[in-house]
């Protein structure tokens, strides 16, 4: 009984691992740019077909795959990101709304244009078990929790000494003020979202292995499991959005196990029904930010 | 002397006229002596490919027959009619090879939702719908003793599914308890209902049950779960897009090569046995036909079609072609085109199908068997075919 609650709490940390990934990158660009981009789970779709592509068109290995998935949805962020992205940074809310839902359906329907509406299977990464503690897990799910724990320390290193990083929290303090003080912000707004697309993509690539099936509509399931969190965290939030992450993965993963797993995904927004009932700032932040 | 057409003549004599020609309903409408062989099929829309599988199955049964001096000597001639996929065309499909093209037999359609449109349809005018490809249960349900006499249904239901799994799964494996890991759809709960249904007769039971959202991608939860809970087996009616990724979590949460699936999700494809090669193995499936299947009559299909149309046969492709023949058969026995002896000899008929013998229940649902695969190294094997008796609902 109690082995089974901590290897259901292990699933969760994994699966926790996973929605970090994608959600940090989406509540930094929340921060800098204001806008909830609903595109967000189509980067991730970009970065696994990335991979898929040079694994099944050019037999590259997998870590060769890894680069060239986040590479390849880097460099369709910087298109969006010129064309789009860039011209929100102090539009109304519905403007940011209407153009990444607008983004999500050109980039999902030109990848099914493109490589067809069917399942693609997913040959590479680390799929065999291993034993650790007396639970086993495929070796991808460890590298999934080492890279997912690397991201973050990065990142908080990143805001916290970078010139970069700190140009980033200081848009998404007061865009006005970094204007006056010499801060390009059209120029941080499009690398924080380049960098945003980047990590949707690595967590694609990271995830395939273990989820084995590829198609077009992927990221749409991504984008609803990653707005919950990213709202739990607190919007903007870097450090929230990693402990909220962990908190909807143990969730569901004990929500499948001891009620059932159609109900897995209710948990998610339940969870979000609640917060935006009693602190809609997020779970750890006093006051809200925006 | 003038005749006046008065109104109340003229509705009387619409009417005598209407009445004389449901009089002659029960006999056949073909004046020239063939054989008016009406198909409903999708021939257009996201189906279309199952649509000109089963006309090709059905015209090539039609040019054997005739070939070979036709049914008491009469040629069949098959009419094709486009469903579309949709109950509303599939309707009006029917009623234009019923009243315009004056067809004496309907073969279709592919889809449940289309079929049980057209069954009202069919009986009205007393023309007899052979179905040969769709599953839904309750198209016989309704038929001969359920109602509609004029439906007959020469294909497998889903409830025949579950209870030849359940039973090849209870006899041949000894398995008696069961985890249930199936799709949150209709097809997915009501396959588990009827395996429900059937665990009393082979005293078994069900110790876990879990339906997946489609685009589910997290199992270990459920499957360590499943572990833990003693289950020998587990049901899964899902998607094949699910089957790879709930096979390399079974390896990752330590129960493939323990504990098999069953059902029906794809288990047989490459692509699924590829990715999850130890998961996968023992998995038990249940098919209507494939063309691997080894009999006499079905390899000699499978090569004729590909002489005659250049690429493999599928499923629907052969069920049209059987029941053209059945068709044939049943009318060779009545000795007449007689629709309502046609009928009567389809009731009482015993007709030697590519998958064993074929025969009517009183609803006029086929007792057919069913094809069980069981994936063994690496590869399927077919385990022969089985047939069990449905429980119809009183």
């Amino acid at each position: 009984m109690f082995y089974t609650v901590i290897e259901q709490v292990v699933n969760g940390i994994v699966s926790g691992s996973v929605y970090a990934i994608v959600a940090v990158g989406m509540t930094m660009i929340f921060g800098v740019l204001r806008a909830i981009n609903f595109a967000h789970g189509e980067y991730y779709m970009l970065g696994t077909f990335g991979a898929w592509f040079a694994i099944d068109y050019f037999d590259l290995p997998y870590p060769v795959a890894i680069v060239i998935g986040v590479v390849a949805t880097a460099m369709i962020a910087v298109v969006v990101g010129n064309f789009v992205m860039q011209r929100i940074v102090g539009a109304p809310a519905e403007a940011g709304v209407l153009a990444t839902l607008g983004v999500a359906l050109i980039l999902q329907n030109t990848v099914i244009l493109v490589f067809g509406g069917s399942y693609k299977f997913f040959s590479g990464g680390y799929i065999e078990p291993v034993s650790i503690f007396g639970f086993t897990l495929a070796e991808q799910r460890i590298l999934i929790i080492i890279v997912g724990l690397i991201v973050f320390v990065g990142l908080e290193l990143m805001v916290t000494y970078s010139r970069m990083g700190k140009a980033m929290r200081a848009v998404s303090q007061n865009i006005e003020c970094c204007a006056v003080v010499g801060i390009d912000v059209s120029h941080i707004a499009l690398w924080t979202f380049i960098l945003g697309a980047g990590l949707a993509g690595l967590s694609g690539v990271l995830t395939a292995p273990v989820n084995v099936s590829v198609y077009g509509g992927m990221g749409e399931l991504i984008t609803f499991k990653t707005l919950p969190i990213i709202i739990m965290g607190g919007l903007g939030n870097v450090r929230g959005t990693f402990v909220a992450a962990m908190i909807l993965g143990i969730a569901e993963s004990l929500v499948a196990t001891y009620v059932g797993l159609q109900f897995r995904d209710t948990v998610g927004f339940a969870t979000l029904m609640l917060v935006l009932m009693w602190r809609p700032h997020g779970l750890f932040s006093a006051q809200a930010r925006f | 002397m003038t005749i006046e057409l008065s109104r109340r003549g003229f509705c009387i004599g619409t009417a005598l006229i209407g009445l004389q020609t449901m009089s002659s309903g029960a006999f056949a409408r073909s004046e020239d002596g063939t054989v008016k062989l009406g198909l409903v099929a999708p021939m257009s829309g996201p189906n279309a490919r199952y649509g000109a599988f089963s006309l090709r199955g059905a015209e090539m049964a039609a040019k054997e027959i005739n070939a070979g001096g036709g049914v008491g000597g009469r040629k069949i001639s098959v009419m094709p009619g486009d469903s579309q996929g949709t109950p509303v065309e599939g309707v009006s499909a029917t009623r234009r090879l019923i009243d315009q093209s004056q067809v004496d037999y309907i073969i279709g359609d592919v889809s449940s939702s289309v079929t049980l449109a057209m069954q009202p349809v069919a009986e009205d005018a007393g023309v007899l719908l052979l179905n040969a490809a769709s599953s839904n249960p309750k198209i016989t349900y309704k038929a001969g003793v359920g109602g509609f006499k004029w439906t007959y249904r020469n294909y497998p239901t889903d409830e025949n599914r579950a209870l030849i799994v359940l039973q090849y799964a209870a006899e041949k494996k000894g398995f008696t308890k069961y985890a249930v890991l199936s799709v949150d759809t209709d097809y997915g709960r009501a396959a588990i209902e009827f395996t429900k249904k059937y665990l009393p007769r082979f005293k078994s039971q069900i110790l876990t049950e879990d339906y997946y959202k489609e685009g589910e991608v997290d199992f270990r939860s459920v499957l360590a779960k499943i572990r833990d809970s003693g289950a020998q087996a587990i049901i899964m009616y899902g998607n094949a897009d699910s089957t790879p990724i709930v096979g390399r979590q079974m390896i990752e949460v330590g129960i493939a090569g323990k504990i098999p699936l069953i059902g029906n999700a794809e288990f047989n494809t490459a692509s699924s046995i590829k990715a999850a090669p130890k998961a996968l193995e023992g998995a038990i499936e249940a098919a209507a036909w494939l063309p691997a299947y080894d009999s006499p009559k079905s390899k000699a299909f499978v090569e004729k079609f590909i002489a005659e149309y250049g690429e493999a046969p599928n499923n629907h492709a052969y069920v049209h072609w059987e029941t053209v023949h059945l068709l044939a058969k049943a009318i060779e026995q009545a000795q007449s085109i007689d629709r309502e002896k046609v009928r009567a000899a389809l009731s009482t008929i015993h007709y030697e199908s590519a998958v064993g013998e074929v025969t009517f229940d009183d609803h006029n649902q086929a007792r057919l068997p069913m094809i069980l695969l069981e994936i063994e190294h690496g590869k399927p094997a077919i385990k022969g075919a089985y047939s069990a008796e449905i429980d119809y609902p009183k």
